[in-house]
């Protein structure tokens, strides 16, 4: 863990100004009473095993409801039997796109559904972006912008609003689910989840017992890249990929 | 007054009456508007029930006199009491009155429009259209966007009367394509402003207030 | 910080108006915006659960801003035990000042941007320039205007007053690129010329849509990509956010990516959601290696500070206000003269900057109340616009910040209204001024009355009636007197 910086030497005047704008001259001490903010690690693990259980039970409709709202936002949406159809789904997309550049990232979804084989078939050899001693950071952002595909697992999917949570960290890039035009998300049935309430639960619960190892990026990819910046006229595909399909194993 | 007595409703009109303090109010000038709208509880407070023709006279007193005496809390109270008996003239008929039909008889196609402090201060939205409903040889015609602000905004409207006229435009437009003979609303601030620009413009379209409506007979006057 | 041109309201809004090209610009894309919003809460909630929602979010946006001494503490914590730094900044000076610093420590030369309406209070892009580091704006949208050298038309659709052809012809002058009437080709184009910046920046600066205090999390809500560029590809990842941007827990956050987004642009959710608490971990791939909030005051103490104008900073900056203003879909974004337009630009922006500069804006609006029922967090616009016309009219500012003729109105009026002989005297004095001007029960033109003119250029007033309604009522009274029958029929 890198030091804590230090405090801003405007910090205390700060505080002080916008206590005296409220009325108060002491500082609070006790927490504010937020609901979201009371619940402790145990309780909080009580409330995620609930989640969890739930979600289990449902599994079948939530990913259900997760094709149909992906659809709804402008996603490709194929469902694979099984590790092997996923592959077979992800050289199909490929192909069909003239693929030549193809970056994935390093992540275990990878070792279950064997997309290198499938794509070698076809005629496109996928490679790893990450850095490394061979490779400088430099060097992994011009791959990255360079590929015209990039293949990602995520952390959650969630079907309230097709929000595929997708966590870099090592072995997976930021720029491999930003900057390649085209987009392939693999996603496990146990990843996805019901609600937006569900995913922020269990991410409060990770943090509370990540004991100093803390994630400090995320996203949420929820559709193609859009804009409407221009006379309010839908274009995708602006910064991130234009194209992206969601591959649900189940 | 002639509905209400037709309704068999016992009406007064205390003669002293001016005005709520609105146009002070929304001018920023509190302590003029505070001086007549203690006027307005010193006419009302001893009347049984209060009924008002105008959706932001009553919003006035029932909505903003609790902003309007925050810091005075003995005409607050008074403040208060007279805003419990304050009615709208459409809620008033319909919600105390209990009636949709008072009689009256005209033709033609009305459209309504709503003011928007009847509508979003008061939430009063189908009293008004039920009476225009309960009116003989009458049919409402909705015009589009009828919650649309017509520009008025009292004040507003000479301050800044290159944009009040502005939306004015829009409004005679959904007016106009309701293809309806006469607009009907229930407050005088919209009324006098819609009425001036389609009397301006020379449009063969009528606009009445509410109450007009219900007093007519179907013998044209 | 940004200049403030809130005093020309009057004349810049009525070039708006009389700007054919974009009257339909406004009407086309607010309609879009008001039809969307409407149709997603209908489908996904319904009013009554939208409504819940509203209430639940200005409640948490409220208490945070009661504790917000306390909330602020926990936001400088929870970064810095992320790994990052964060600044407290008084006004625009001194956040343009840390920024700059960190700038120039590590030998910026270019720096990406990825919308910040807090940026553009501070004027930041200008300071850059001027020490030699290029800025670039990233949204679309901002990157346009940035070119043109104009400011936000509007919070999330900042140049939705520009055609294709200008854009066009932009691009053609400050791109090279060749003329089109396509979109798409116009967005390949600042696309590819983005690129290049994203690989070349050294430093990225964001806003932010919200901070969550127990984690220090960042959050940024986008579409087109360029939030996730901005923190990922420079080294050094700059977050400008005001201090009313906490929301207290992780958990908040799925209330509030319910409500942004739909209130905006009627999107069930962006396409992106960055969330970003510090710099990357040592083993990462990618991302910036130091991480910067400057939490920035810049005028909002005088909101907090008024019981009643607090709320205005419940504010997450959607632009629902905007789109279902009568006043703000006639005139514009431009005419408000600062960097927030429309009914929530009415009323932080004289507070905020200067209340007698900014003093017509509380009175640019009908009191129609529609913004109040469309804000996510249920600010009460109207009687907040009705405090500071009260602070205009008899607060600090003194008696010249109203017009002259509203004061001897006012006056007349006050005189009259107390006593209803006083009301008839001033009434038949009405009566007789406006006699000679009166046609059939209208009154077409006021030649003396300056207040009132601007109404008859228009419209025709009505003129007094020949009896008052008490003396009607007096005679009606007597009649039914003298024929007890009545002769009313129904």
């Amino acid at each position: 863990m890198p030091p804590t910086p230090e405090e801003h030497p405007n910090k205390a005047a700060f505080l002080l100004r916008v206590r005296s704008a409220l009325g108060r001259t002491d500082p609070i001490v006790h927490m504010p009473d937020h609901p979201s903010l009371k619940s402790n690690a145990v309780r909080q693990q009580e409330k995620v095993r609930t989640i969890v259980a739930r979600n289990e039970a449902r599994r079948s409709s939530a990913l259900d409801r997760l094709a149909r709202t992906a659809a709804a936002a402008s996603w490709n949406v194929r469902r694979a039997g099984d590790a092997e159809e996923a592959a077979s789904i992800v050289a199909e997309i490929a192909q069909q796109s003239g693929v030549k550049n193809l970056v994935r990232s390093a992540e275990d979804v990878f070792k279950r559904v064997n997309i290198d084989a499938a794509l070698r078939s076809v005629g496109v050899s996928p490679a790893i972006l990450a850095s490394g001693r061979s490779r400088s950071r430099g060097a992994l952002r011009d791959m990255a912008f360079r590929a015209d595909m990039g293949v990602t697992g995520v952390s959650y999917a969630i079907a309230e609003t097709a929000s595929c949570a997708v966590t870099p960290r090592k072995g997976v890039a930021r720029l491999a689910s930003l900057a390649p035009p085209r987009l392939v998300l693999l996603i496990e049935p146990e990843q996805v989840l019901e609600t937006l309430d569900d995913f922020f639960a269990i991410t409060r619960l990770n943090r509370m017992q990540a004991r100093g190892r803390t994630i400090n990026y995320f996203n949420f990819i929820s559709g193609p890249s859009r804009t409407a910046d221009i006379e309010q006229t839908l274009t995708i595909g602006v910064h991130g990929p234009g194209e992206v399909h969601m591959v649900i194993l189940g | 007054m002639k509905v209400l007595r037709r309704l068999g409703v016992d009406v007064s009109f205390p003669e002293d009456q001016t005005c709520c303090g609105q146009i002070a109010f929304n001018g920023g000038f509190r302590s003029r508007a505070a001086d007549v709208a203690k006027h307005f509880l010193d006419v009302f407070e001893n009347e049984e029930q209060v009924v008002v023709p105008s959706g932001s006279c009553a919003s006035m007193i029932k909505v903003y006199y609790r902003e309007l005496f925050e810091d005075d809390p003995e005409t607050l109270e008074r403040a208060q009491a007279v805003g419990e008996k304050t009615r709208e003239f459409s809620d008033y008929i319909v919600n105390v009155v209990g009636t949709s039909d008072v009689g009256a008889a005209s033709e033609g196609l009305v459209t309504y429009h709503d003011a928007c402090h009847l509508l979003r201060e008061l939430r009063i939205k189908e009293a008004p259209r039920d009476l225009i409903g309960g009116v003989r040889g009458v049919e409402l015609q909705e015009m589009e966007n009828s919650d649309a602000c017509c520009g008025f905004g009292g004040l507003f409207s000479v301050k800044f009367p290159e944009i009040s006229t502005a939306i004015l435009d829009e409004k005679l437009k959904t007016i106009a394509e309701s293809g309806a003979g006469a607009v009907v609303a229930n407050d005088c601030g919209c009324l006098m402003h819609i009425r001036g620009a389609m009397e301006r413009r020379g449009m063969n379209i009528c606009a009445m207030h509410l109450a007009e409506l219900l007093a007519e007979d179907g013998t044209d006057g | 910080m940004a200049e403030v041109k809130s005093a020309e309201f009057k004349k810049a809004s009525g070039r708006a108006l009389r700007d054919e090209k974009l009257q339909h610009s406004l009407e086309h894309v607010m309609e879009h915006f008001v039809g969307a919003r409407a149709s997603v809460i209908e489908n996904d909630f319904g009013d009554e659960n939208w409504e819940a929602m509203r209430t639940r979010a200005a409640a948490i946006k409220q208490s945070t801003l009661e504790h917000l001494d306390y909330y602020l503490d926990m936001v400088d914590r929870s970064v810095r035990r992320n790994g990052g730094h964060v600044y407290f900044a008084d006004d625009a000076a001194q956040a343009n000042a840390i920024v700059l610093d960190i700038a120039k420590r590590n030998g910026v030369k270019t720096v990406i941007k990825s919308k910040s309406m807090v940026s553009e209070e501070m004027g930041i892009n200008h300071i850059l320039e001027r020490e030699g580091i290029e800025p670039v704006e990233t949204d679309l949208g901002e990157y346009i205007i940035q070119l043109a050298g104009e400011t936000p038309f509007h919070i999330i659709a900042p140049a939705m007053h520009k055609t294709r052809q200008e854009v066009s012809a932009l691009f053609q002058e400050w791109l090279k690129t060749a003329p089109t009437q396509d979109i798409k080709r116009l967005c390949v184009y600042a696309r590819d010329a983005l690129r290049e910046k994203f690989a070349a920046a050294d430093m990225g600066i964001s806003g932010a849509n919200f901070v969550v205090a127990e984690t220090g999390t960042v959050c940024l809500v986008t579409n087109e990509g360029n939030g996730r560029m901005t923190t990922s590809a420079p080294r050094i990842h700059v977050v400008l956010a005001g201090m009313e941007k906490i929301v207290p827990a992780v958990e908040d956050l799925a209330l509030f990516l319910r409500l942004l987004p739909r209130s905006a642009t009627g999107q069930r959710i962006t396409s992106y959601n960055t969330f970003v608490g510090g710099p990357r971990a040592p083993s990462d791939e990618d991302g910036p290696e130091e991480f910067h909030l400057v939490l920035v005051d810049n005028g909002r103490l005088n909101l907090l500070r008024d019981e009643v104008m607090r709320e205005a900073l419940r504010c997450i900056r959607c632009g629902a206000c905007l789109n279902h203003c009568p006043v703000y879909r006639k005139i514009g974004g431009h005419a408000y003269g600062w960097v927030y337009s429309g009914p929530i630009g009415a009323i932080v922006t004289p507070p905020m900057t200067n209340m007698k500069v900014a003093r017509d804006l509380p009175y640019a609006s009908t009191l129609c109340g529609t913004c109040k029922d469309v804000c996510p967090v249920k600010i009460d616009i109207p009687r907040l616009l009705l405090h500071l016309r009260h602070k205009v009219a008899e607060g600090a500012l003194g008696e010249r910040s109203t017009t002259w003729m509203e004061r001897l109105f006012v006056g007349q009026w006050h005189g009259a209204m107390r006593n209803r002989k006083a009301l008839e005297g001033k009434a038949n004095l009405g009566r007789l001024l406006t006699r000679p001007f009166a046609r059939g029960g209208k009154v077409r033109k006021l030649p003396f009355a300056p207040m009132v003119s601007g109404w008859t250029a228009s419209r025709d007033f009505p003129a007094p009636a020949p009896r008052s309604f008490a003396r009607l009522w007096r005679e009606e009274l007597a009649h039914d007197n003298a024929h007890p029958n009545g002769t009313e029929q129904g």
